[in-house]
C-alpha cells in the first residue's frame, strides 16, 4: 500500500506575510505530489513562491504569519505525517482577520521537525558560501554530517567516508579540501562540498533550493552535471528548484512550473522537453525564450 | 597588525601572565610566617643578594610578600573569570534564542544589574556584609554577565538568521549542539577569552583597591599587593622598595592580561583567516 503513498504530497498550502500594505499571499493554495525515487523540478521566476514554498516543506518559514493552511504530508516509513496537521489549533479570528501565534506554532513546528530534519529531507541553498560553516574546515563538517547519520561509525571510518564523499562531489584533491576552510574554496567548491554535506546526512528526500545561483555559468553547468551523475549513481528523491527552464528539464521527472504564488502548470519534463500536449502561456513563454518547442497553447 | 607583532605581543605578555599563573600555583605551598618574617634589625633595606626586592618598614622580605600578595587575588579571579565567562555565555545563549518571558525575563535581569557602576555594588556589598574575597569575586563575576551576555545575544540573533545556521538546523543538529558548539565555542571564543582576563584584571584591581583603602580586602600582616602600596603612607616617603615592586606588579600584571586576552582572541579569529 505504501508504494503508492507520494513521499510528500502538498495540499492547498497558503503561506502568507504581513507588510506595510497589508497581508500578502505569497503562496496560494499549492499542491503537488513528489513519489519516491522522482526527482521534481520546481520552476519560477524570483517571487513566484518557489522558495517559500520549500521552506515551507523544510519547517522553515521565517516571518509572520507564514504558513496559513494547507496540508504538508512525508511519508516516513508506513506512515503520512501531517507538518501542518496543528495549524488550525494555532489560527484565530480577530475582526475580518485571522491571526496566528506564532511563538506556540514555531514551538509546534520545531518539535516536529527536529526527528525529521536531516533524516527525512535536507536542503542544499543558495548562495553556497555562506551555506557552510566558515569555522569548521570542509572536511569536519562532512564528518558532523556523517556522525549525525550514523552514530555508531569509528573515528576513522568517519573520516575515511568524509574523504569519499568529497570525491563523490567530484572534488579535485579531496584530501586536500577535507582539511581546507570555505573561504579558502571557490564558489563551486564549496556547493559540492554543502552537497557532500546534505547527502553524507543521508537524507530521504534532498532539497536543492536554486544550487547554481550566483555561480558563473561555466560552474553551474559542472554543478548541474554533478546533479545528473549523482542521480545516475543511486536513484534519489529531490526536488530541484530553479528559475532556469533547461537545468530543471535536464535533471527533472516531472516540473511544477510556479508564478505570483499559484502553481500553473503540472507536467512531466518528457513532455516539456518535446513540445508534447497543451502550455500554460507561461510556460510556453519560458519555454520559447529558452529555444524549445512550446506545444500547443491551452 | 601583522603577524611578527602579534606573535611578539602573545609571547612579551603571555610570559608576565605564565609568571602570575606560575606564581600564583605555587604560592600556597611556600610556607610563610608573616610574624616570624620581621626583623627590625634589617628595615628598608635595597635589593640585594639576600632580599631580591629588599625589605620593608618591618625588616620582611619584599619579595616573598610579593609571591605570598598573589594568594588574595589569583584563585578568586580565576573563580570570577569562570564563572563570569560560563554564566554570560549560557544567559546571552539562552536570551538570544529563547522567545517570550525567558527572553525578557533575562535581558531584564541584566539591565537590572546594569544600572550602577561596578566598583559602587562591591563597596555596598562590602559596607554591608564585610565580605571574603571570594564573596567579593563572585559579586565582581556577576557585574561581568551583563556585557557578556548582551555581545554573545547579539551574535546568537544575528547568526540566527545565517544560511549555515539555517542549514545546521536542516541537517537535523539539535539546537543545543548548534548553540554550544557552532556558536558559543567557533564563533564567540574570541570574545570570550577577552572577556575572561578582563574579569581576572578586575578582580585584582578590585582586591588592590579594596586592600588600599585598608578596611575591606586583605588585612596586615598578610600580604596583599594593596595593602603593600598602601604603606607607602606610613613610611613617609623613607623607602621606595616596599611599594615600588608590589605597583609595578599590579599595573604589569593587569596590563600583561589584557594585552594577552586581546592578543589571544585576535590570534584565534585570525588563524582561520
Amino acid at each position: 500500500m505504501s508504494a503508492e503513498l507520494p513521499l510528500l504530497s502538498v495540499q492547498d498550502l497558503v503561506i502568507e506575510f504581513d507588510t506595510r500594505q497589508g497581508r500578502r499571499r505569497v503562496v496560494d493554495q499549492v499542491s503537488f505530489d513528489l513519489a519516491p525515487g522522482e526527482v521534481l523540478g520546481i520552476l519560477g521566476e524570483s517571487g513566484s513562491g518557489k522558495t517559500m514554498t520549500t521552506m515551507a516543506v523544510l519547517g522553515l518559514v521565517a516571518g509572520e504569519p507564514g504558513v496559513m493552511g494547507g496540508s504538508i504530508k512525508l511519508l516516513d516509513g508506513e506512515q503520512q505525517v501531517d507538518l501542518l496537521s496543528d495549524l488550525d489549533g494555532v489560527l484565530s479570528r480577530k475582526g475580518d482577520r485571522v491571526v496566528k501565534n506564532g511563538r506556540k506554532w514555531r514551538r509546534t513546528v520545531h518539535k516536529r521537525m527536529q526527528p525529521l530534519w536531516g533524516r527525512m529531507m535536507t536542503a542544499v541553498f543558495q548562495n553556497p558560501r555562506h551555506s557552510l560553516d566558515p569555522l569548521m574546515t570542509v572536511g569536519a563538517q562532512v564528518e558532523e554530517s556523517i556522525e549525525l547519520a550514523l552514530p555508531d561509525l569509528a573515528a576513522d571510518a568517519v573520516a575515511a567516508k568524509a574523504v569519499d564523499w568529497l570525491d563523490r562531489v567530484q572534488m579535485n584533491q579531496p584530501q586536500r579540501v577535507h582539511g581546507s576552510y570555505p573561504h579558502e574554496l571557490s564558489g563551486g567548491m564549496c556547493q559540492r562540498a554543502m552537497i557532500a554535506v546534505a547527502l553524507a546526512r543521508r537524507p530521504k528526500l534532498l532539497i536543492a533550493d536554486e544550487p547554481t545561483t550566483g555561480l558563473d555559468t561555466t560552474v553551474r553547468a559542472e554543478i548541474v552535471e554533478l546533479f545528473r551523475a549523482l542521480l545516475e549513481e543511486e536513484r534519489r528523491s529531490m526536488m530541484y528548484i530553479s528559475h532556469d527552464i533547461r537545468e530543471v528539464l535536464y535533471l527533472a521527472d516531472r516540473v511544477i512550473v510556479m508564478k505570483g504564488g499559484k502553481v500553473v502548470e503540472t507536467e512531466t519534463a518528457d513532455n516539456l522537453r518535446l513540445g508534447r500536449g497543451t502550455r500554460a502561456d507561461y510556460t510556453a513563454m519560458l519555454l520559447s525564450a529558452a529555444d524549445l518547442p512550446t506545444g500547443a497553447a491551452a | 597588525m601583522g603577524d611578527k607583532h602579534l606573535r611578539a605581543g602573545l609571547i612579551a605578555s603571555g610570559t608576565v601572565v605564565a609568571l602570575v599563573l606560575l606564581v600564583g600555583i605555587i604560592s600556597p605551598f611556600v610556607p610563610y610566617d608573616p610574624a616570624e618574617a620581621v626583623n627590625y634589625d634589617q628595615q628598608l633595606q635595597p635589593p640585594s643578594m639576600a632580599h631580591i626586592f629588599g625589605t620593608d618598614g618591618q625588616g620582611r622580605d619584599v619579595a616573598m610578600r610579593v609571591l605570598k600578595g598573589t594568594e588574595a587575588f589569583f584563585l578568586p579571579g580565576l573563580f570570577a573569570a569562570a564563572l563570569a565567562t560560563l554564566l554570560g555565555a549560557l544567559s546571552g545563549a539562552v536570551a538570544g534564542y529563547a522567545e517570550g518571558w525567558l527572553r525578557t525575563g533575562v535581558i531584564g535581569t541584566m539591565q537590572l544589574i546594569d544600572t550602577l557602576p561596578r566598583l559602587v555594588y562591591i563597596i555596598l556589598v562590602c559596607t554591608i556584609l564585610n565580605p571574603s574575597i571570594y564573596l567579593i569575586a563572585f559579586v565582581a563575576a556577576i557585574l561581568f554577565v551583563p556585557s557578556i551576555a548582551t555581545v554573545i545575544r547579539r551574535r546568537v540573533e544575528a547568526l540566527g538568521s545565517e544560511d549555515y545556521i539555517l542549514a545546521h538546523v536542516a541537517h537535523g543538529f539539535r539546537p543545543v549542539r548548534i548553540l554550544l558548539y557552532h556558536i558559543l565555542w567557533l564563533q564567540c571564543r574570541p570574545m570570550l577569552i577577552r572577556q575572561a582576563t578582563y574579569v581576572f584584571g578586575y578582580v585584582l584591581f578590585v582586591e588592590v583597591a579594596l586592600s588600599y583603602l585598608g578596611d575591606y580586602g586583605m588585612q596586615e600582616p598578610l600580604p596583599s599587593w594593596g595593602n603593600m602600596v598602601a604603606q607607602t603612607r606610613e613610611l613617609g616617603g623613607a623607602g621606595i622598595w616596599p611599594w615600588a615592586f608590589p605597583a609595578v606588579a599590579i599595573v604589569l600584571t593587569i596590563s600583561a592580561f589584557l594585552a594577552f586576552g586581546n592578543l589571544l582572541a585576535r590570534a584565534d579569529e585570525e588563524e582561520v583567516r
